[in-house]
């Protein structure tokens, strides 16, 4: 479960606050991989940066007893000015692990990009970014009761894909995802249930086709 | 495949539930590994010029003094009076740089939820302090390996001049690091500031080489206070008749304290940046 107890989250415009989300109150059950529906800038990725806790609310909270992954996505978590691997030891110490070496052997070895793994990650292609995310992710998911996933496998070439769904699949057992992205088919193939996000509010529905329904209804011209 | 194989040692890793005093020093521990390496590791010189800067300024400093023919000031050789004044000097101008850019050069990293935007700061405050401790006790065992009466006839004074003046610049640091969340180009102003008072700091003169009617125009500067302090600590010879223990608390109380409260004020909009 996550419990989202008087929600608000708003951003600062040159015209007053712009409200995403307004007063969200709902238990969200997590039995489930579930989708995040809705058009573009209605506060998809923001709701996957609060609950993965990259950003902070404006008024309430979101609290869980689960443990919950960072948002992992293009945007942010990798430092530019690092290497992977620097941004791999990184992300392990800040997780409690004294001794890094086999957390980036594994993300080495996953995200095969040979010598450019000690390169500094601004000098990567987006698919190369994508690649060392889904490795730092693939490393410590068996911490994680829930991880989160906005518009990440949306990247990467066919052999890679394949690779990584081919990982995730076989963390569905023990680990839920709620995931952003922009293709229904790719949504249908890994979720069960949906949330749609309107009228800056949440609206769980546990099948995924009454979700995209409520979805295209709403927002279809 | 090679990676399945990995993760079979990795589940024997078994990490246990922190506090969040133990999660602190572990992104402490964390983003210090991090910044050593950016700092020292990219130019293996970069602890040879944290050394070698200060003391090439001395140098020229020195030359130039000796040309005009002096030798010593207020009975302390020259080279003594001058790393009294350059190194308290060099450690605010390089803390005060490092923190206003504290929280801009890590933001990548405060999308981890462990990560909080006083973790880089403290990480920073850490490292110069550290590094200015090196240094100092390195130049100065080198001095008196050299002949010179180095060892400060006051520590406690000196210790309690350099750390006044460091809770200074921790909390103008600060303010500097949260006007930038608010305006980037609000980072000129750490040049602006230490540029023009690297001359009016006290490091090639002191308040005794001064005719008391002008004292007035070089005693509003906290920094001057704190080096008149350290030599005044320093030197049993030198007594500064300007120096003032309650001015420069009352600076470093004021800016701390304002520091801390916009910086703690404005930690939501760090994240955003």
């Amino acid at each position: 479960m996550i419990y989202f107890d008087k929600l608000s989250k708003y951003f600062l415009t040159k015209k007053g606050p712009h409200y995403v989300f307004k007063n969200v109150n709902l238990c969200l059950p997590t039995d489930k991989n579930i989708a995040v529906l809705g058009p573009n800038g209605v506060g998809k990725s923001t709701l996957i940066r609060l609950m993965g806790g990259a950003d902070n609310p404006s008024k309430g909270q979101i609290h869980s007893p689960l443990n919950i992954s960072w948002p992992l996505g293009l945007q942010g978590g990798l430092q530019g000015s690092m290497t992977a691997r620097e941004n791999v030891r990184f992300v392990a110490r800040i997780h409690g692990y004294k001794n890094t070496y086999p957390i980036e052997n594994k993300v080495e070895d996953f995200a095969e990009i040979g010598k450019f793994f000690d390169e500094p990650v601004k000098s990567y292609s987006s698919g190369m970014r994508s690649r060392i995310t889904f490795g730092l992710t693939m490393a410590f998911d068996f911490d994680f009761d829930i991880l989160l996933i906005d518009e990440l496998s949306a990247v990467g070439d066919a052999n890679f894909k394949q690779k990584s769904e081919a990982l995730l699949e076989e963390k569905y057992a023990k680990t839920k995802l709620i995931m952003v992205n922009h293709s229904i088919s790719e949504l249908k193939q890994h979720c069960q249930a949906g949330l749609v996000i309107k009228h800056q509010n949440l609206f769980y529905f546990d099948k995924l086709t009454d979700a995209i329904k409520e979805y295209q209804s709403t927002y279809a011209k | 495949m090679s990676y399945l194989v990995h993760s079979k040692e990795l589940q024997k890793i078994v990490v246990q539930k922190r506090t969040s005093r133990q999660i602190m020093f572990d992104v402490i521990f964390a983003l210090m590994m991090r910044e050593l390496k950016t700092r020292f590791g990219n130019n293996r010189l970069g602890y040879f010029w944290a050394i070698a800067e200060p003391i090439a300024q001395v140098m020229i400093m020195g030359i130039v003094f000796s040309i005009i023919g002096r030798n010593s000031v207020s009975n302390i050789p020259i080279a003594l009076f001058l790393f009294t004044g350059m190194l308290p000097f060099k450690l605010f101008g390089n803390l005060l740089t490092q923190l206003s850019a504290a929280v801009d050069a890590n933001k990548g990293l405060l999308s981890y939820r462990q990560v909080t935007a006083i973790d880089p700061v403290i990480t920073r405050i850490i490292i110069e302090l550290v590094t200015f401790l090196l240094v100092y006790v390195l130049i100065f065992s080198v001095m008196a390996w050299l002949g010179f009466n180095a060892w400060p006839d006051n520590v406690l004074g000196l210790l309690s001049a350099s750390t006044l003046l460091i809770i200074f610049t921790v909390g103008l640091g600060l303010i500097l690091c949260t006007a930038i969340s608010y305006w980037k180009d609000a980072s000129k102003f750490t040049a602006m500031i230490t540029r023009p008072l690297f001359f009016i700091s006290g490091i090639f003169f002191c308040a005794v080489m001064i005719p008391p009617q002008y004292w007035h125009l070089l005693d509003w500067n906290p920094i001057f206070h704190a080096i008149e302090l350290s030599r005044d600590s320093f030197f049993k010879a030198y007594e500064s008749p300007v120096g003032s223990w309650f001015y420069l608390s009352f600076c470093a109380l004021v800016s701390f304290s304002s520091g801390l409260a916009l910086f703690h004020l404005s930690r939501q909009r760090f994240i955003n940046l």
